[in-house]
């Protein structure tokens, strides 16, 4: 970790030379750990320092990014040089009208001393402890331990100068036997707070209770859908239909439909950075607070999230959404989902299914099928379970679903009022989800495991 | 930096290190996105830093820092070992790596014009043409266009005495057209989608891909799919277009043959795979017209390279020979288990990353079919073009792709178009169907720059020749 005081002091430096008419600095670095464990022994194990420095230069209109790893000033100079020499060779972008102004920032507590000092022994003592605990019974343990300190700063020629830092901890966790398996997951800013040995109990129980798979003909079922699976489809619905990008393409289901039913008045999905849950950060790539954003409420499409360009382009203010430089043409995304959250427990869903499966979680999910309903496709695994009587009746062998999401979601008869932490695409990623029961959902294909 | 690098590999071998490796790497990279007539946006990045491999205690340990300092050198040396002897309190056994060649040696990727060297006007200039003759009709939404570059050096140097540079360059270019209207859309890509095509060399592959020639089929072929029928659904005979062969080889064959995925290394995130040990030499993966090798010595692909990252030299191994599963892609530490030294698959996505085993270019060799005769014989059945989605199980058996489009063949020639296209199948059925594969004519290697594996997540680049392909009896669909 480098700190704020040096991280502002060096950019400040470097920025200084800038040539453009505003300049923007994004400081990313991190100090991150992750074990990789499978057969029940860690098989990888990597440690890893790195930071960032993305620079944006404007000129007239015209935008130009560069970045580079090192941290000298030599080397940051020149990545911000090369910022410039592009930005020179642009075309104006009539859309930009500037650069973040100076903002008051929300005080969220994101850093875990803890966490930041958590070793590879440490990571290597927990899970040496579940491999003896399962070592018993005919099941191997895999998965990835990962911990990670890190700090994220914007600064730029406005004025802004953000700085957070933050630290995160995850684990996912399968059980494998002779011909099933099970997954559990968790994830936190603190370390403290991840059960590696229960996660591990929830994994082995899912393989035991599916072990030798009945086989089961695709078709229309009544599910519950796990926190796991849920965030699997979020994965993609983020970018194909809660971004900027998407919206502005109008690829995305809620294009055309703000203000539409396009989901049953049961869903509201939300991006909540500060929510408490989230170990979101309270500012963008952009140096815009982040606001909280209904993506559908009450079954209503209500809005997508927005950086400061595609904003102006919509006409309000940006959402605090932006992404680093680099990826700008990526348009803003949602880093944090969550749903609001039913009445009931996942035994009450359960015992409400007459005829149906649980999913514990799902693989390979692809939303390029049709966006505009949100059509996806995707196998079940590490836990497929037939529902007869509100029981649960045994493993069967996983299935390829393919629905529309509009679809799936218009279709929810019930969810939990327990949300779990799934971890995303990043350490300050998450999404909050409930477990979910829906009518119908059309699986297509079947697979022989 | 060859003195930081032999120096801390002393350090290490003083310190008890059973083996160690040392790699830096140093990637450049430029990356140029047009939309609608407008640079969307250009970024240029630079990205250095070492990574430490090093055996300690029976276990792999690896410490990476992207601070060049000398003082950094020992301190992230020290740190592997602690990560190794962290890893030993669970090992069931040492790690052991096969026997292999030591080389001192400097690859270099051959290449006629360096794209870092090429004017930014010239790039920006043909993207816009592109993007002009895209959006010429009022019914595309979207003209993208996209090219992307990348140099790296590599520096490797091992205990066991191999030194070996590589100055590698990969290059690469595309667009789509995005139609719309009616709340309809639809897309059309060229050469692929998903940023196009891609190969090791420099701009003159870009320059050979005839991208303004095909900039008007394109656009009204994606018109042209608003206002199309979607593909019925039943079963058909099916002609499938090169490029969609390379992500068929690469996600049926290119992954489930990583052994350490068939060793279990990879379930917690990509899985494991149907074609296990006990099926090496018994498994029928398909026809008898099915020849598939792995192979990183193809000239101008972009999963080509001199060594990999253990530096064993690069090299071409048999998968799948008529038909029958022969061969895995393996490593230093895997190949033992199936008697072999390593076929040199080895590679990270950075100085940063742990190497993995990653395809090279995985190829379906070319078979004896002229495309118009293929198709002369094949009425009724369809033509599938360009990958749209793509999702398999995680054992590679039950796949589902989407194409862009889909042609009805009528008299041997391209007759009704269809939108939303979809096949699916198992795999081992699905291969054993296919009797007929287009000839070298039509034989590409085509570069896929996004592939997927590992925790935390790498992006290989890899690549795989292919060429039109009919398979029998396949389940389509499209509603």
């Amino acid at each position: 970790m480098i700190g704020q005081d040096k991280i502002f002091a060096t950019i400040e430096k470097v920025m200084a030379s800038s040539k453009g008419d505003q300049t923007e600095a994004v400081f990313t670095g991190s100090n991150s750990g992750l074990t990789r464990y499978a057969n029940s022994f860690v098989h990888q194990n990597v440690a890893v320092e790195n930071s960032k420095v993305s620079f944006k230069v404007v000129v007239d209109q015209k935008i130009g990014t560069a970045s580079c790893n090192s941290f000298t000033v030599t080397d940051l100079r020149k990545a911000l040089r090369a910022a410039f020499d592009i930005a020179k060779r642009q075309k104006p972008n009539p859309d930009f009208d500037g650069l973040a102004k100076p903002s008051k920032y929300a005080e969220t507590e994101t850093f875990d001393q803890k966490t930041a000092k958590f070793t590879p022994k440490q990571r290597a003592t927990k899970l040496k402890r579940v491999f003896s605990k399962v070592a018993k019974y005919d099941y191997e343990m895999a998965g990835a331990f990962a911990t990670e300190e890190g700090e994220i700063a914007v600064l730029n020629s406005n004025g802004v100068r953000c700085y957070q830092p933050y630290t995160s901890a995850s684990i996912n966790t399968i059980a494998t036997g002779e011909n099933s398996s099970g997954y559990a997951s968790g994830m936190s800013k603190k370390v403290d707070d991840i059960d590696v040995s229960g996660l591990a109990t929830v994994a082995v129980k899912k393989c035991r209770k599916s072990r030798n798979p009945k086989d089961i003909k695709p078709g229309t079922y009544e599910v519950i859908l796990e926190p796991a699976a849920i965030g699997e489809l979020f994965e993609w619905m983020n970018f194909i239909a809660f971004g900027s990008k998407a919206f502005e393409e109008k690829s995305s289901f809620l294009a055309d439909r703000i203000g539409e039913r396009v989901m049953g008045e049961n869903i509201s999905i939300y991006d909540d950075a500060l929510d408490p849950s989230s170990p979101g950060i309270p500012f963008d790539f952009e140096g815009v607070p982040k606001k909280r954003v209904d993506l559908v409420k009450n079954g209503i499409a209500t809005g997508v999230v927005h950086n400061i360009i595609s904003a102006k382009r919509a006409g309000i203010q940006s959402t605090g959404h932006g992404l680093p430089p680099e990826y700008s043409a990526e348009g803003a995304l949602p880093a944090n989902i969550a749903m609001v959250p039913g009445d009931k427990t996942l035994d009450e869903l359960i015992g409400e299914v007459e005829n149906g499966l649980l999913v514990t979680r799902f693989h390979y999910i692809n939303g390029f099928l049709d966006p505009r309903v949100a059509m996806m496709t995707g196998m079940t695994r590490d836990g497929l379970f037939r529902i007869k009587g509100g029981k649960l009746r045994g493993g069967v062998k996983n299935l390829r679903f393919t629905d529309s999401m509009m679809d799936v979601f218009s279709n929810v008869l019930g969810m939990t009022s327990d949300r779990s932490a799934i971890p995303a695409w990043g350490a300050t990623s998450s999404f909050y989800l409930p477990a979910m029961r829906v009518g119908k959902f059309k699986f297509t294909g079947k697979t022989d495991f | 930096m060859k003195d930081k690098l032999l120096e801390t590999l002393e350090f290490l071998k003083s310190k008890g290190a059973d083996y160690a490796d040392i790699r830096f790497t140093r990637n450049e990279s430029e990356n140029i996105q047009v939309k609608n007539e407008m640079v969307d946006s250009i970024a240029r990045d630079i990205n250095q830093g070492f990574g430490i491999r090093v055996i300690a205690d029976g276990a792999w340990g690896f410490a990476a820092s992207s601070s060049l300092k000398a003082s950094s050198f020992r301190k992230t040396a020290n740190r592997a070992l602690q990560v190794a002897k962290a890893s030993a309190i669970t090992k069931k056994q040492d790690v052991r790596l096969a026997e292999t060649e030591i080389y001192e040696d400097h690859y270099v990727t051959p290449f006629e014009i360096d794209p870092f060297k090429v004017r930014l006007d010239k790039k920006i200039n043909l993207l816009l043409k592109i993007n002009k003759i895209l959006c010429k009709d009022k019914r595309i939404h979207m003209g993208e266009g996209s090219m992307a570059f990348f140099k790296i050096n590599k520096i490797f140097a091992s205990t066991e005495g191999s030194y070996i540079e590589q100055d590698l360059l990969e290059s690469g270019a595309g667009f789509v057209a995005t139609a719309l209207e009616g709340g309809e859309t639809q897309k059309r890509s060229y050469p692929t989608s998903f940023g196009g095509d891609f190969g090791s060399g420099g701009y003159e592959i870009v320059e050979s891909m005839n991208l303004l020639d095909n900039a008007e089929r394109i656009r009204e072929e994606s018109i042209a799919l608003l206002t199309a029928p979607a593909l019925p659904a039943g079963e058909a005979d099916v002609i499938i277009g090169s490029s969609q062969m390379a992500l068929q080889v690469h996600e049926s064959c290119g992954h489930p043959t990583e052994l350490d995925r068939v060793l279990g290394t990879e379930i917690s995130l990509a899985g494991g795979s149907f074609m296990t040990l006990d099926q090496v030499g018994k498994l029928k993966y398909g026809s008898d017209i099915v020849n598939i090798y792995a192979d990183a010595t193809v000239p101008g692909a972009l999963g080509t390279f001199g060594y990999d990252d253990e530096g064993t030299k690069a090299q071409r191994s048999a998968i799948i020979r008529d038909g029958l599963f022969v061969g895995y892609l393996t490593s230093r530490e895997t190949a033992p288990v199936v008697n072999e030294r390593s076929n040199g698959t080895m590679r990270a996505d950075g100085w940063h990353s742990i190497p993995l085993i990653r395809m090279t270019n995985h190829n379906l060799e070319p078979g004896d079919a002229e495309l118009d005769d293929l198709m002369a014989d094949t009425n009724g059945g369809y033509l599938f073009e360009t990958n749209k989605s793509w999702s398999i199980d995680d054992k590679r058996l039950n796949f589902q792709f989407g194409l862009e489009i889909a042609w009805k063949i009528e008299n041997g020639r391209k007759g009704q178009i269809y939108k939303n296209p979809r096949y699916t199948g198992m795999t081992p059925k699905f291969w054993n169907s296919c009797d007929a594969i287009c000839n070298k004519n039509h034989w590409h290697v085509w570069g896929i720059p996004n592939c997927g594996k590992g925790e935390p997540m790498q992006v290989a680049h890899v690549a795989h020749g292919a060429a039109p392909a009919r398979f029998r009896n396949i389940e389509v669909g499209g509603e």
